[in-house]
C-alpha cells in the first residue's frame, strides 16, 4: 500500500494544476490564441515559447487555452451524466412501474459502439461546443445507471427502509432520505470515470476534425498538425505534435491516479464520508 | 430461443435508431450539403438535390419512407455517398479487408498478452508483482488510442525508421505476380499494419489482463489446484496446464464484449497511419459531410457488436452445463 497514496496525490495535485491553469488562461497566455502573429510554423523564439503552428498562431497560447475547453467539455458532461445517471438508477431501482423501460433502454446503449454513434449525430447536428457535451453526456451514463440501481436494490430491503415505509414515508422521501445516501459510495468512482471518458472522448472527437471551427483544443492541435501530409518532412514537426499529445496524456494520467485509489483501494466510504 | 429474439429486438432497435435518426435531430442533412445550410462542405446544385430527395423518397410519407428503407437494406443497398457519387456498399466492400485484419490480428494479440499478464498478476493477488502489473496496465489502456499511435508513429516510423510513416501498402511497388510477387505484396502489408495493430493491441490489454486476473484470484483454493501441486507439479505447469483452460471462459466472453471497443480505436488509428479501411473512410466522410457512409458504419459496426455477442452468448450456453439445462 506504499505507492498508491503518493500517486493519488500527484494525480490531484495536477489535476488542480490544469484546473488553476483553465481559469486563468486569459491572464497566463502570452497572446491571443487565435490571432495570426508571426511567420506559421515558426521554431521557439524568446516571444514564442513553443513556435507557432501552420497559420502563425503562438502554441503555448493555444496550448494554455485549451485546458480551458477540454475542462469545460470534462465538468459539464460529467454534470450532466451524473444526474442522468442517478435519476434513471434511483427511478429503476425503486420504482418497479418504469423498472423494464429503463433497463430497456440502458441496455440498448450500453450495447451501441459508442464512436460511430457520435460520429454520425455530431456530424448530423453540427459540432459545437454544446451539442458534443450533451451526446457525450447521453452516452455516459448508462453504465452507472446499474450500478446505483444494483445499490438500491440492495438498500431496499434493508430494515430501515421497511421501517420508513411503515412510518408512512412516502416514495420521495425514501428515495432522498433513505436511497441516495446508500448509493454515495460510489459517486466519487463516477466523477472520476467520467471525467477521464469526457477528456479522452474530446480529444479523440476533435483529432478525428469533430469540434467547433474555431474552438481551441488540444485534440484540435493535434489534428491541424496531422493535416498537413508532410508533417514528418519538417524540422518544426515535434513542437506541433508534443504539447498537446502531452498534455492531453497528463490530464489523462492524473485522472488515472485520482481513480487508482478508489476502484481498488479501500472503500471510499472508509476515509471520508461525502457530503 | 429466447436469446434469439432479444438479440433480434435490439438488432430491429439499431435500424429503427438509424433510420429515425437524422429524421428527428435538428437541421436537415441535405441542407448541410447544399449551399445555404450552416457550414456547407459539399454545394449540391438543385437538381443533384432533388435527386437525393428523390432517391431517399423524402417527399412521401414516413412510413413510405421506413418501407423503402428497409426494402433496401434487405437488397444490401446502404444509400449513396454523397461526396464520392458510389454506392456506400460497394465502397465499404472495398475497405472492409483492412479493417478486419486489423481488427482480428489485434484481438487475437490483446487477448494473447493480456492473459499472460493477468494470469501472472492473478497467481499471488495482492503482492507486488500483481499492484505493479494491474496498475501500469490500466494506465496504458486509460491513454487514448491516437496518442498510442502518435507515440508508435514517432517511435517506430520517425526515430527509429523501421516502419512506414503512413499508408496500408507501398504505392508503385513493383507488380505482385507470382507466388513470390505475392509473398512480397504480404509482407509489405503486414510490415505497414504492424504499428497500427499493435496500437490496438496494446490498447485492449488492460481489459483482457483484468478479466484474467480477476478469475485467476478466483481460483486460488481451488482442491484441484492443490491436486495437481500435490501431485509435483511445479507452478508453471499448474498454471499453463491447470489454471489455464479454466480461464477460457471468461477470455471467450470478453474476446467479443471487446469488439465494439476496437471498433472505435480502428477509427482512429486508421486516420493516423492513413490505412485505407473503414475508419479512414469514416474520417473522410466526416470533413465531407457525407453523412450515407457515417450512417453505414454505425449500422454495421452495431449489427456485427450484436452479432458477436450472440454468438458468445451461444458458445457460453454450449460450454456452461449448468446454463444449458436451465434453458
Amino acid at each position: 500500500m506504499t505507492g498508491r497514496p503518493l500517486l493519488q496525490w500527484v494525480g490531484f495535485v495536477l489535476l488542480v494544476g490544469f484546473v488553476l491553469v483553465a481559469l486563468v488562461a486569459p491572464l497566463l497566455a502570452p497572446h491571443d490564441p487565435r490571432e495570426p502573429l508571426t511567420l506559421p510554423l515558426s521554431t521557439p523564439t524568446d516571444d514564442h515559447l513553443l513556435g507557432t503552428n501552420d497559420l502563425g498562431q503562438d502554441v503555448l497560447s493555444q496550448l494554455i487555452h485549451g485546458a480551458r475547453s477540454t475542462l469545460i467539455v470534462a465538468a459539464s458532461v460529467t454534470a450532466i451524466s451524473t444526474v442522468v445517471s442517478w435519476l434513471v438508477g434511483l427511478a429503476a431501482g425503486f420504482i418497479r412501474r418504469v423498472e423494464g423501460v429503463l433497463m430497456g433502454v440502458t441496455d440498448l446503449f450500453l450495447a451501441l459502439p459508442d464512436l460511430p454513434l457520435i460520429l454520425l449525430v455530431l456530424t448530423l447536428i453540427g459540432a459545437t461546443r454544446t451539442n458534443m457535451i450533451l451526446v457525450l453526456a447521453l452516452l455516459s451514463w448508462p453504465a452507472f445507471a446499474r450500478v446505483v440501481r444494483s445499490l438500491v436494490i440492495v438498500a431496499r430491503g434493508s430494515p430501515y427502509v421497511e421501517a420508513s415505509k411503515a412510518m408512512g414515508g412516502s416514495t420521495s422521501h425514501i428515495i432522498v432520505r433513505h436511497l441516495l445516501p446508500a448509493t454515495l459510495v460510489v459517486l466519487p468512482t463516477k466523477l472520476v470515470l467520467t471525467t477521464r471518458y469526457a477528456v479522452f472522448a474530446e480529444a479523440t472527437l476533435a483529432f478525428l476534425g469533430l469540434s467547433a471551427g474555431d474552438a481551441i483544443g488540444w485534440g484540435a492541435m493535434v489534428n491541424l498538425a496531422f493535416r498537413d501530409p508532410l508533417l514528418f518532412s519538417r524540422p518544426i514537426w515535434p513542437w506541433l505534435v508534443l504539447p498537446p499529445t502531452i498534455a492531453i496524456a497528463t490530464l489523462i494520467l492524473a485522472t488515472v491516479w485520482v481513480g487508482s485509489g478508489l476502484t481498488n483501494g479501500p472503500r471510499p466510504s472508509r476515509r471520508r464520508k461525502p457530503h | 430461443m429466447r436469446l434469439l429474439s432479444r438479440y433480434l429486438v435490439l438488432a430491429l432497435c439499431v435500424v429503427l435508431v438509424n433510420f429515425f435518426l437524422p429524421r428527428m435531430l435538428p437541421g436537415d442533412p441535405l441542407d448541410f450539403s447544399s449551399g445555404d445550410g450552416l457550414g456547407a462542405a459539399v454545394p449540391l446544385t438543385a437538381s443533384a438535390r432533388a435527386q437525393l430527395e428523390a432517391y431517399y423518397h423524402l417527399d412521401e410519407s414516413t412510413q413510405n419512407q421506413l418501407r423503402s428503407y428497409l426494402s433496401g437494406l434487405l437488397r444490401g443497398d446502404l444509400g449513396l455517398s454523397i461526396s464520392r457519387s458510389a454506392p456506400v456498399s460497394d465502397l465499404i466492400v472495398d475497405r472492409l479487408p483492412w479493417t478486419l485484419s486489423l481488427l482480428l490480428v489485434s484481438l487475437v494479440l490483446s487477448a494473447a498478452i493480456g492473459a499472460g499478464i493477468g494470469l501472472a498478476a492473478g497467481w499471488r493477488p495482492g503482492t507486488r508483482r500483481d499492484r505493479w502489473l494491474t496498475s501500469s496496465s490500466g494506465m496504458l489502456s486509460a491513454i487514448p488510442e491516437f496518442l498510442l499511435a502518435i507515440g508508435l508513429l514517432l517511435g517506430g516510423a520517425v526515430g527509429l525508421g523501421w516502419f512506414p510513416l503512413f499508408g496500408g501498402e507501398t504505392v508503385f511497388a513493383e507488380s505482385r505476380d507470382g507466388l513470390t510477387g505475392i509473398l512480397r505484396g504480404g509482407l509489405d502489408i503486414a510490415w505497414h499494419l504492424t504499428l497500427p495493430a499493435a496500437t490496438l493491441a496494446i490498447g485492449g490489454v488492460s481489459a483482457f489482463a483484468l478479466v484474467t486476473r480477476d478469475a485467476t484470484a478466483g481460483l486460488q483454493h481451488q482442491p484441484w489446484l492443490v491436486a495437481a501441486r500435490a501431485k509435483g507439479l511445479n507452478e508453471r505447469q499448474v498454471a499453463i496446464r491447470h489454471a489455464l483452460p479454466n480461464l477460457a471462459f471468461p477470455l471467450t466472453t470478453f474476446f467479443g464484449l471487446r469488439l465494439g471497443g476496437v471498433l472505435g480505436g480502428a477509427l482512429v488509428v486508421e486516420r493516423v497511419f492513413s490505412i485505407p479501411g473503414l475508419g479512414l473512410l469514416g474520417f473522410q466522410a466526416i470533413g465531407a459531410r457525407d453523412y450515407p457512409i457515417l450512417q453505414a458504419l454505425f449500422l454495421l459496426s452495431s449489427l456485427a457488436v450484436l452479432l458477436v455477442a450472440f454468438l458468445v452468448e451461444l458458445v457460453y450456453m454450449r460450454l456452461d452445463p449448468t446454463r444449458r439445462s436451465r434453458q
